[in-house]
């Protein structure tokens, strides 16, 4: 029973992983499925957001820091985003190499600036008033932060699969991922679609980044740790969609959770075990080709 | 015309270097006539990590080292040190080659620094064909100076398996024998402070309610590993992290509600400088072992404490008191030896009596590496910021703990 309730605690506690790592890597899902350009300057962003979340929203922050750590780093991922987007337009008939090299180059000089900026210590901020304690949850104590974050990437699962589902924009998008010289063909400039869906995807990673400081903090490497799981999560997902991104998000808080509470032999292994038995089984990932 | 000018110049050059010699000469024969140890020049590379995970590590190092220096004159052991900094960088790849450097383009006499284990291993081979002397300031591995001993490589640090052995015996002298949780990371130091602690903690009487090692590097959240220690009935849990991983766990720790129905213990790392006061309030009533903490209550400990934070409006560390300790042990090796060869200082740290001026305690080598006692703290809040108290403190103890 004991062993139930421990795993109950893990099977819920892969869910809030997995809904902080989906808004993590939805940008990089859609940016990459529909302009064809790998952003590996994703992470770094990411910790643009948590150094923002840690320095704006403080240590032991109340909610109006925190919201407006949350709103500075929207910005700033914005700002990025778009900046990475005129960055890459050059670019985009060259091969994956050379879009990696630049976004690459981008990532280290990012990650220097904030080392500089913020020094190399660790940082680490509370979860804002309300947020802070634990909830009993199977007779086990659980942090009450975690189980918002399942609130908050359910909200934006949703907001998400309705924008692309329901509206105008997501319609372009859509088209965009499926055949995007049809779409220009149709009088719809790509690089303005580009450039918002680059934006948006950057802000959505920059306010991970905020929402990830309770958990993981801000410090120099983060981005990089962050970045591999948001490829993992796309490969395994598929790329260019929403549910793609959502499922492979889910998977990987499964494996990162329950998958180490159960084989903790093999945690080392679970992670990249799994994206190799995704790239076997499914090559194009769970949910290529599916736009949704 | 042109040689006759050059000759002028050159007479005037001899005139003024003439002058600045004998000038020299006099005020340096008064002050050598006083403490009568005018030896010469020494260059020392200081290797310390400047980026990466271990940077906020190589500031406390430098910070040591400026201050010994700035406190005595420049000069250790009677030799005006010039420093050259090496950066070891976080892996053997940067360290390695940064102590090639050091070596054979910077000609440097005598090396000090090397936080990783992995570079401290990685350089042996090579510092020991040149037969100069490392003094290594940090690393852990119990094989430095065990399985993998050189003449040339002696420590002022610590062993892996002493600083967790001092916490296993000290829990088992505390009669809490029941049912010890122990988590350390998936790496050669993790496994090495495991064993220490569990060695020293079973053969005291105690049992071991489990362990498991979480990858090292690439674990951001503990929630499986702290559902385990929960399911486990664990009545106590012993961990050795150091860095990024001891802000998470510690942090993590309290927020899973474990922090106030299992108490948690550790190698000293877990609450060590920086991290502590990322840590803040979750770390409180944590208990670790260490060789150090600032706190100590040593005449020697309060004057380089107050000495450290005017310097550097900083709170010293354990690796800062590990560089100041390398080079007083210098300072007494060069003074005995008169001379900045491996051979001759190797010989001169074999015959050093007990330090009995270091801010730690006093503390003697056993082998190529310190006999020292142990203090068990807690952390408390002190004003606005955490500091590690000192609660008890072990008899002194040599390589294996």
């Amino acid at each position: 029973m004991a062993w139930l309730d421990a795993n109950l605690v893990s099977v819920l506690n892969g869910v809030a992983i997995g809904c902080l790592l989906f808004i993590l890597a939805i940008g990089l899902s859609l940016v990459f499925g529909m302009m064809d350009v790998l952003n590996l300057a994703h992470g770094a962003v990411f910790l643009v957001g948590a150094y923002a979340g840690w320095v704006v929203g403080g240590t032991d922050p109340s909610w109006g820091t925190f919201l407006l750590a949350l709103a500075v780093a929207l910005g700033i991922g914005l700002l990025v985003g778009g900046g990475m987007s005129l960055l890459t337009e050059p670019l985009r008939d060259r091969s994956h190499l050379d879009q990696a090299l630049l976004t690459l180059g981008i990532a280290l000089i990012v990650a220097e600036l904030l080392s500089m900026a913020f020094g190399n210590d660790v940082q680490a901020a509370d979860a804002p008033p309300g947020l802070d304690g634990t909830v009993s949850l199977f007779g086990n104590a659980y942090p009450t932060y975690r189980l918002a974050l399942i609130g908050v990437g359910a909200v934006f699962a949703v907001g998400l699969w309705l924008l692309m589902s329901r509206t105008m924009i997501g319609s372009v998008i859509r088209a965009t991922v499926a055949d995007r010289d049809m779409v220009s063909a149709i009088g719809i400039a790509q690089h303005r679609v580009k450039l918002a869906v680059f934006g948006a995807g950057s802000a959505l990673a920059a306010a991970a980044g905020v929402l990830g400081v309770p958990i993981y903090g801000a410090r120099p490497g983060l981005d990089s740790t962050v970045l591999i799981l948001a490829l993992v999560v796309v490969v395994i997902g598929g790329l260019g969609s929403v549910r793609g991104a959502l499922v492979g998000a889910l998977v990987i808080g499964q494996i990162e959770s329950l998958g180490r509470a159960v084989l903790a032999d093999a945690a080392s292994f679970l992670l990249f075990g799994a994206l190799a038995l995704v790239l076997v089984l499914r090559p194009r990932g769970l949910f290529a080709g599916a736009v949704r | 015309m042109s040689g006759m000018v050059i000759t002028r110049r050159r007479l005037l050059g001899m005139f003024g270097a003439t002058a600045a010699l004998s000038a020299c000469g006099s005020s340096l024969g008064g002050g050598s006539s006083s403490d009568g140890g005018e030896q010469g020049a020494v260059k020392v590379g200081l290797v310390i990590p400047q980026a990466g995970v271990y940077a906020p590590l190589g500031v406390d190092m430098k910070r040591a080292w400026d201050l010994w220096l700035d406190r005595h004159g420049g000069k250790v052991g009677g030799f005006t040190v010039t420093t050259v900094v090496g950066d070891e960088g976080e892996t053997p790849q940067t360290g390695v080659a940064a102590v090639q450097r050091l070596l054979q383009s910077d000609d440097c006499d005598v090396l000090v620094g090397i936080v990783s284990s992995a570079t401290a291993l990685g350089v042996r081979d090579l510092v020991t064909e040149s037969k100069k002397l490392l003094l290594i300031a940090n690393a852990g591995a119990n094989d430095i100076t065990g399985t993998a001993i050189s003449p040339y490589l002696w420590r002022t640090s610590f062993t892996n398996g002493q600083v967790a052995a001092a916490m296993g015996r000290h829990l088992a002298e505390q009669g809490g024998t029941d049912g010890v949780f122990v988590i350390a990371p998936d790496y050669a130091a993790g496994a090495e402070a495991s064993a220490g602690f569990q060695d020293a903690f079973t053969s005291g009487g105690g049992t071991i309610a489990g362990a498991v090692k979480p990858p090292f590097g690439t674990t951001q959240d503990y929630q499986p590993f702290l559902s385990q220690i929960r399911s486990s009935g664990a009545k106590a849990t012993f961990c050795f992290f150091a860095g990024a991983e001891a802000v998470a766990f510690v942090k993590q720790y309290r927020q899973f509600g474990l922090a106030d129905s299992v108490p948690l213990y550790g190698s000293g790392f877990l609450t060590e400088g920086g991290v502590l006061s990322a840590q803040g309030a979750a770390a409180v009533g944590i208990q670790t072992s260490l060789h150090y903490t600032s706190e100590l209550d040593n005449e020697h400990n309060k004057e380089f404490v107050a000495a450290y934070q005017k310097a550097h409006d900083a709170v010293p560390t354990v690796y800062s008191v590990q560089t100041w300790d390398a080079a007083g042990v210098l300072d007494r090796a060069l003074r005995s030896a008169k001379a900045t060869d491996g051979d001759a200082l190797s010989t001169a740290l074999g015959k050093l009596g007990p330090i009995d001026d270091s801010p730690r305690g006093e503390w003697s080598f056993d082998g190529q590496t310190p006999k020292q006692k142990f203090y068990i703290r807690e952390v408390e809040q002190k004003g606005d910021g955490f500091v590690n108290s000192v609660i008890a403190e072990t008899d002194a103890v040599g390589q294996d703990g």
